[in-house]
C-alpha cells in the first residue's frame, strides 16, 4: 500500500488544479474535487469499427515513432497493412504505409537489406502514383550501401516504365530518374577509370571500351537533361569531369557557359563558380576570369572567391580596378563571417597601400566608406574586438589597428590595448584642445 | 480417298526418291514404291469432337444436394441459421446451459422464419426466380406483389437447373438480391439481428450473461461475428451480393442491438417472458452485487442498493420482465443495475464535489481500525486501474483484425483489385512480424465476465476493498441505519417527449459535478455503453424514487 501511495503522489498536484466551476467562498475553494477526469475521446458517430481501428492504429504508430519506440512501432505496423484491404483505402494510405515502413526500417536495429528489398518491391506494385518515387528512393538506398549495379538496374527499369498518359508530374520524375541514372553511369565510369589507372600495364582495351560505353550512355542522357532549366550541380560536375578526361574542351565550355548564362535557368552562383574553376584550370586569360567573377560578386558578395577576384583586380594596372578591389573587399567584410579572417584584412591593407600611391586616395576611400561609417566601427572596431583579437590573433589585431585611422578617420575608435588607449586618449584629448584653441 | 490424303505430302522418299505416298491403316505414310514407312502420321481431324464434352457435366439431378462446381443451392436464411448455430455453440462452450440453445433459441428461430414467411408457412415470400420451383399457385400471387430487382435480369425460368444458374451469377445464394431489396423491412435477417435474437434467447432463458457481456465476447472474438461466414460449409459458396449481407465492418453498439431486440419482440409477437424475480441473476438485486464487486466497492453497499430498489418501487418482478401488456419495453438489465448503484452512491456520498471530500476527511479522522471505506482511496485505485484498462482497450482496438482469410467480394473487379492488395498487406505484415518477433494477432487468452481483478495475487489490478466497512458514513438513527449525508442533488427530472429529444446529457455534462461524471464514465467503460444512456437511466431511477405516485400506478402507466 505504501508503494501505491508513493506512486500516486504526483496525482495530488493534478487534483489541486481542478477547481469546481461554480463561485464559492475561498474556504470552499480550498477543498477541490476529489475526482479528476481524463478527457475521454469522443467517438465520431457513424464511424465503423474498422475505421476506428484504422485511426487508432495510425495514432499509436505515430506516437511510437515520435517517441522513438521502434519495437512498439514495428508491432503496430504489423497490424496496420490490413487496412489496405478496404475498398476505400486511398492513395494517401499507401503513401503513409510506404513512408512509415521505410522510416521504421531505418531505425530498427535488426533490419536487413532483404527487408528493405521486400518492402520496396511491395510498395512499388501497390499503386501507380508512387512507383517512380519509390524506385528512386530504392536506388538511393542501394547506392548508399554500395550496390551501384543494383541501383542502376532499378533506375533502368523505372526509366522504361510507363502508365497511362504522361502527366506532368510523371514527366518530372522520369527526368529525375534519367538524370540519376546518368549519374550512376558516371560513378561506374569513375570506378573504371580508377581501376584502369592502377592496372595501366595490363591490356585495358576492353576496359577502355567499357568506360567509353558508360561515358556515351551518360553523356547522351545528360545532354538532354541539362537542356531543361533547373539546378543540376552534381550532374554538371560529373559531365564536365568526363568531358575533360576525353579532352572535349569546347563541349565542356559550352555546357558551363550555358549553365551559367542561360537566363531560363534559375540564378545559381555555383554555376559561375564551376565555370571559373574550369577556366582557371585551363589557364584562361585574367580578363575572362574577372568577367566571370564580376557576376559572382553581384550574386554573392561574401563568396570566398572574392579574395581571388580582388587579387586579380589588384594585378591589373587600372585605377578603377583597384578601387573596385577596395569595394569588393569592403563588401566582403560587411559580412560577419569574414570578420576574423586574416587574409581578407591583409588584402585590404595591400589594396589601401597601393591606393595610397595616388594622390586623392582619401577621397576614394571616403566614398566607399560613406555608407559604412555608421555601423562599421561597431562591427569591427570596438574594444571588445580589440581585446579578443589581441589575445586570439595578434597579427590580425595589428593589421586591423593600422587600418582604423584610414578607414574611419573622423572617429575615435577604441581599437587598441589599454595602455595605448590611455596614451591615445591623452593624445586625442590634447589634439582636440589644440583644435579648439585654434 | 487415300490419294487425296497422301497428296498433301510432296517430299521424296528417303530410300527411293519417289513421290508416291500412301496412308496405311494405322495412319502412317508409306512409300508405294519401296514400302518405306515414315514417321509422319496423318492428322486425324474429327469434326464431331468438342472439347470438354467428356467431362461429367450432364449428370444433373433435380435434388438440392448436387455438388456442382458452383456449390450447393442455398438461401440466405440458411446462411444466417448456420451462423446462429455457430454463435450459440460458442456460447455453450463458454458455459451457458444447453437449454438456451435447444429449448429457447431454436424455437425462436423457427418462429422468426415463420413470422417473416421464409419457412414453416403455407404462403412463403419468394422472388420470381424460384417461382417455378414451387407448385403452389399462391406463391405466384405473392411474387407479383414482391418487388424484385432481378425481374428484368433473370432468364425465363424454363427449367429448375437454369434458375440456380441465374441466381449464382449475382450471388452465391439464391435470393441475396431479393433479400437486399427488402433490407429495410423488418422481416429480413442481418448480422446485427442475429445477435439481437441471441440476446432475446439469453434473456428468456434467464442466463446471467448481459448484453454488454455478449458484445464484449463478440469484440474479443470468443463469439464468431466478423469472420462468422468463414465457418459456413464449403458447398455454400459466397459471392457477389452475399458480401453485402454477411460482411461486417463493425460490431454493433449496445444501443443498436437493444433496439433490434425490441423490434424483434414485436415482429415475433412474443408472449410474456419467464419472470425475472429477485432470485434471478438478471434482477437488479443480484446483478448489482456483481457490479459492486467489479467496481471494487464494499459489499456493505449491497443492502443499501436493495433498500433503494424497494424505495423506488423496483422490486416488483413485473418491472423487469418483458410482457406485451404490462412491460412492452425490453429492460436494459445491465444499465439499470449500474444506475441503481450510482444512485446509491449519490445517496451515501453526495457526489457533488464537496460532500464526499468532507465525508472522506471525517472517515480519516475517526477511523481507528483502518477498516473504514475511504472514497478518496477507492478513487485513486480505480483511476489507475481504469487508465490502464482504457489503454489496453485502445491497444486492442488498434490490433483488431477486420479482414478474414477468405474474403467475399462483390464483383470480379473488386476481387482482382483487393486480392492484389491483400497479398501486399500480407507480405508487409510478415516482414514486420519477423522484425518485431511479435505476431500481429493477439487474441485475449481467456474470456472473462469481469474487466478488473481485485486482490493480492500477481496480476491483479489492486487490493480489494470489498471487506471495508461503511462505519463513518452511516449512523444509527431511531434504530435504523441512515446515511450520514442528508443532502441529495439531482438535475431536472421532468422527462422530455421521447419523440422530440433523446438526451440532454451533452448540454448538461459541463454543469454536472466532476465526481458524478467520472462515476458515469467508470460504469460506461465497464458496460461499454454511451454516457447518455446511463445518465438517462439514472434519471429514470430518480424519477421513480421521488415521484409521489404508488408503485402500482407507475406500472399501469407503462413506465
Amino acid at each position: 500500500m505504501d508503494d501505491l501511495e508513493r506512486e500516486l503522489g504526483p496525482l495530488v498536484d493534478l487534483e489541486d488544479d481542478n477547481n469546481s466551476s461554480d463561485d464559492n467562498s475561498t474556504k470552499r475553494q480550498k477543498r477541490n474535487s476529489l475526482f479528476v477526469l481524463n478527457p475521454m475521446c469522443a467517438e465520431a458517430s457513424g464511424e465503423t469499427g474498422a475505421h476506428q481501428t484504422q485511426t487508432v492504429c495510425l495514432k499509436k504508430i505515430r506516437e511510437a515513432m515520435l517517441h522513438h519506440r521502434w519495437q512498439e512501432a514495428a508491432e503496430y505496423m504489423a497490424c496496420f497493412p490490413q487496412m489496405l484491404e478496404n475498398r476505400s483505402a486511398s492513395q494517401h494510405y499507401k503513401e503513409l504505409l510506404w513512408r512509415m515502413c521505410t522510416e521504421i526500417l531505418h531505425h530498427f536495429p535488426n533490419s536487413t537489406m532483404e527487408d528493405y528489398m521486400n518492402i520496396y518491391e511491395r510498395m512499388k506494385h501497390s499503386g501507380v502514383k508512387h512507383y517512380l518515387m519509390i524506385c528512386l528512393e530504392h536506388s538511393f538506398h542501394l547506392l548508399l550501401h554500395g550496390r551501384i549495379q543494383d541501383a542502376k538496374q532499378q533506375l533502368t527499369a523505372a526509366e522504361s516504365w510507363r502508365y497511362g498518359h504522361e502527366s506532368a508530374a510523371q514527366l518530372h520524375r522520369s527526368k529525375l530518374i534519367q538524370a540519376y541514372r546518368s549519374l550512376l553511369d558516371y560513378i561506374v565510369w569513375c570506378d573504371k577509370k580508377a581501376t584502369n589507372s592502377e592496372n595501366n600495364h595490363l591490356d585495358c582495351n576492353n576496359d577502355d571500351q567499357g568506360m567509353h560505353n558508360y561515358f556515351r550512355q551518360a553523356s547522351v542522357n545528360l545532354q538532354e537533361i541539362l537542356k531543361n532549366p533547373g539546378i543540376w550541380d552534381p550532374f554538371i560536375l560529373s559531365y564536365v569531369d568526363m568531358l575533360e578526361f576525353y579532352e572535349d574542351h569546347e563541349e565542356a565550355r559550352n555546357v558551363l557557359n550555358n549553365y551559367a548564362y542561360d537566363s531560363s535557368f534559375p540564378p545559381n552562383p555555383n554555376a559561375h563558380v564551376y565555370l571559373y574553376q574550369y577556366l582557371k584550370r585551363h589557364h584562361a586569360p585574367e580578363k575572362k576570369l574577372m568577367k566571370v567573377l564580376k557576376i559572382l560578386h553581384v550574386l554573392v558578395p561574401s563568396h570566398e572567391l572574392m579574395l581571388e577576384y580582388s587579387s586579380l583586380l589588384l594585378h591589373s594596372e587600372k585605377q578603377s580596378d583597384i578601387e573596385k578591389a577596395l569595394g569588393v573587399l569592403l563588401e566582403m567584410l560587411d559580412f560577419a563571417c569574414w570578420r576574423s579572417n586574416l587574409d581578407v584584412w591583409r588584402s585590404l591593407k595591400a589594396v589601401i597601400l597601393k591606393l595610397q600611391i595616388q594622390t586623392d586616395w582619401q577621397n576614394a576611400v571616403g566614398k566607399k566608406m560613406a555608407d559604412r561609417k555608421d555601423w562599421w566601427p561597431t562591427l569591427h572596431f570596438t574594444s571588445f574586438h580589440a581585446s579578443k583579437d589581441s589575445v586570439e590573433n595578434p597579427e590580425l589585431w595589428e593589421v586591423k589597428a593600422s587600418l582604423t585611422k584610414i578607414l574611419c578617420p573622423d572617429r575615435n575608435l577604441k581599437y587598441s590595448t589599454e595602455q595605448e588607449t590611455n596614451d591615445g586618449e591623452k593624445h586625442q584629448a590634447s589634439e582636440t584642445l589644440a583644435k579648439k584653441s585654434i | 480417298m487415300e490419294d487425296e490424303d497422301a497428296a498433301g505430302c510432296a517430299e521424296p522418299c528417303a530410300q527411293c526418291s519417289a513421290v508416291n505416298w500412301g496412308v496405311s491403316d494405322e495412319g502412317r505414310f508409306y512409300c508405294r514404291s519401296c514400302h518405306n514407312v515414315t514417321e509422319r502420321t496423318q492428322e486425324v481431324v474429327n469434326p464431331s469432337y468438342t472439347p470438354g464434352v467428356n467431362r461429367v457435366t450432364t449428370l444433373r439431378r433435380r435434388s438440392r444436394t448436387k455438388t456442382h462446381e458452383r456449390g450447393r443451392v442455398w438461401m440466405v436464411c440458411e446462411g444466417f441459421q448456420f451462423i446462429l448455430k455457430q454463435q450459440a455453440d460458442s456460447l455453450l462452450a463458454l458455459g451457458v446451459g444447453p437449454h438456451f440453445k435447444d429449448d429457447v433459441l431454436c424455437p425462436l428461430w423457427r418462429l422468426y422464419l415463420q413470422r417473416s414467411r421464409q419457412a414453416y408457412t403455407a404462403h412463403p415470400l419468394r422472388s420470381s426466380q424460384h417461382r417455378v420451383r414451387d407448385s403452389d399457385s399462391d406463391s405466384a400471387a405473392e411474387s407479383i406483389r414482391s418487388v424484385t430487382v432481378t425481374d428484368g435480369e433473370s432468364n425465363p425460368p424454363s427449367t429448375a437447373g437454369s434458375n440456380a444458374d441465374s441466381g449464382s451469377e449475382l450471388s452465391g445464394s439464391v435470393d441475396a438480391a431479393f433479400y437486399l431489396t427488402r433490407r429495410r423491412s423488418r422481416g429480413v435477417m442481418s448480422m446485427k439481428k442475429n445477435l439481437a435474437l441471441i440476446y432475446l434467447a439469453l434473456v428468456w432463458s434467464r442466463e446471467a450473461l448481459t448484453l454488454s457481456d455478449l458484445l464484449r465476447l463478440v469484440n474479443e472474438g470468443h463469439v464468431p461475428y466478423v469472420d462468422a461466414y468463414e465457418q459456413l460449409p464449403e458447398e455454400m459458396k459466397l459471392t457477389g451480393k452475399d458480401a453485402l449481407l454477411f460482411r461486417v465492418k463493425s460490431v454493433p453498439s449496445h444501443r443498436t442491438v437493444h433496439k433490434e431486440a425490441q423490434a424483434l419482440t414485436q415482429l415475433l409477437q412474443l408472449p410474456a417472458f419467464p419472470a425475472i424475480s429477485s432470485q434471478t441473476l438478471l434482477h437488479p438485486a443480484l446483478l448489482s452485487l456483481r457490479y459492486l464487486t467489479e467496481a471494487n466497492l464494499p459489499d456493505e453497499l449491497h443492502p443499501w442498493v436493495c433498500r433503494l430498489v424497494e424505495c423506488a418501487g423496483m422490486a416488483d418482478q413485473t418491472l423487469h420482465t418483458f410482457d406485451p401488456v404490462s412491460c412492452p419495453r425490453l429492460p436494459c438489465y445491465d444499465v439499470r443495475a449500474a444506475a441503481l448503484i450510482i444512485v446509491t452512491i449519490k445517496v451515501i456520498f453526495g457526489m457533488d464535489d464537496h460532500t464526499e471530500c468532507d465525508l472522506c476527511n471525517g472517515v480519516d479522522l475517526h477511523d481507528d481500525s483502518g477498516d473504514g471505506f475511504n472514497l478518496r482511496r477507492w478513487h485513486r485505485l480505480m483511476k489507475v486501474a481504469l487508465t490502464r484498462a482504457e489503454q489496453k482497450a485502445e491497444q486492442d482496438i488498434a490490433r483488431k483484425r477486420w479482414t478474414t482469410e477468405r474474403p467475399v467480394y462483390q464483383n470480379k473487379k473488386e476481387k482482382v483489385c483487393l486480392t492484389k492488395r491483400k497479398r501486399i498487406a500480407e507480405q508487409v505484415q510478415l516482414c514486420f512480424e519477423k522484425l518485431s518477433s511479435c505476431p500481429a494477432d493477439v487474441r485475449s487468452a481467456s474470456p472473462s465476465s469481469f474487466r478488473f481483478c481485485w486482490g493480492d495475487e500477481d496480476g491483479s489490478d489492486g487490493p480489494s476493498l470489498q471487506h471495508m466497512k461503511l462505519d463513518g458514513l452511516v449512523t444509527l438513527k431511531r434504530d435504523a441505519q441512515t446515511p450520514s449525508n442528508c443532502t441529495y442533488w439531482h438535475p431536472a427530472l421532468r422527462p422530455c417527449s421521447r419523440w422530440k429529444c433523446s438526451s440532454h446529457y451533452s448540454e448538461m455534462e459541463a454543469l454536472l459535478p466532476r465526481s458524478f461524471v467520472w462515476l458515469l464514465q467508470l460504469f460506461c467503460f465497464l458496460l461499454d455503453v454511451e454516457p447518455h444512456c446511463l445518465y438517462e437511466e439514472v434519471l429514470s431511477v430518480e424519477r421513480r424514487l421521488f415521484s409521489s405516485k404508488t408503485p402500482r400506478d407507475r406500472v399501469r402507466r407503462g413506465r
